[in-house]
């Protein structure tokens, strides 16, 4: 069996979405814990969608900022 | 196995064609999904249990399974907020 080019493509596409996905799942995760401190209500207080908009920013600044430090400068 | 290998040519048995890449295609959208969805809910699960079931009895008593159905709610929302957050951020 050959291995098309589409399907190489398809491939690597369905590797990034599942990459993107994965990351998603981690920050709503640590975020939903961080952030939603009691039993669930019928929806957010708005500090908790606030919380959760600022916790996805700040994890993924952390983490470029500690790249930073260990001597990955962009 | 991992969906992101492709089967070797040998294990094809003799005389059967090779799925076509169409076909293999749906296959991989199904298995990445049906993983994604229960990766989901074994999340949902543990979460809501932690918040909802504060004194196990015998069965769920209306409170505790109209929590965990805002639970799920909430947790479908939540991960949304996230995913857009991320693509929307100001940098």
């Amino acid at each position: 069996m050959d291995n098309s080019p589409e399907l190489q493509r398809f491939l690597e596409q369905e590797k990034h979405k599942a990459m993107i996905s994965e990351m998603v799942g981690k920050l709503t995760n640590e975020c939903w814990d961080k952030c939603i401190t009691g039993a669930p209500g019928s929806k957010f207080s708005s500090s908790e969608s606030a919380c959760l908009t600022n916790c996805a920013q700040r994890c993924i600044i952390t983490f470029l900022e500690a790249l930073e430090v260990i001597g990955f400068r962009s | 196995m991992d969906p992101f290998s492709l089967p070797s040519p040998s294990s094809a048995s003799s005389g059967q064609s090779a799925p076509s890449p169409e076909v293999l295609m749906d296959q991989l959208k199904t298995q990445l999904a049906q993983a994604y969805a229960e990766e989901f809910f074994e999340t949902v699960k543990s979460k809501c249990f932690a918040r909802c079931i504060t004194k196990p009895g015998t069965s769920l008593s209306g409170s505790e399974s109209s929590c965990i159905s805002r639970c799920l709610d909430r947790y479908i929302e939540a991960t949304g907020i996230i995913g857009r957050s991320l693509f929307n951020s100001p940098h």
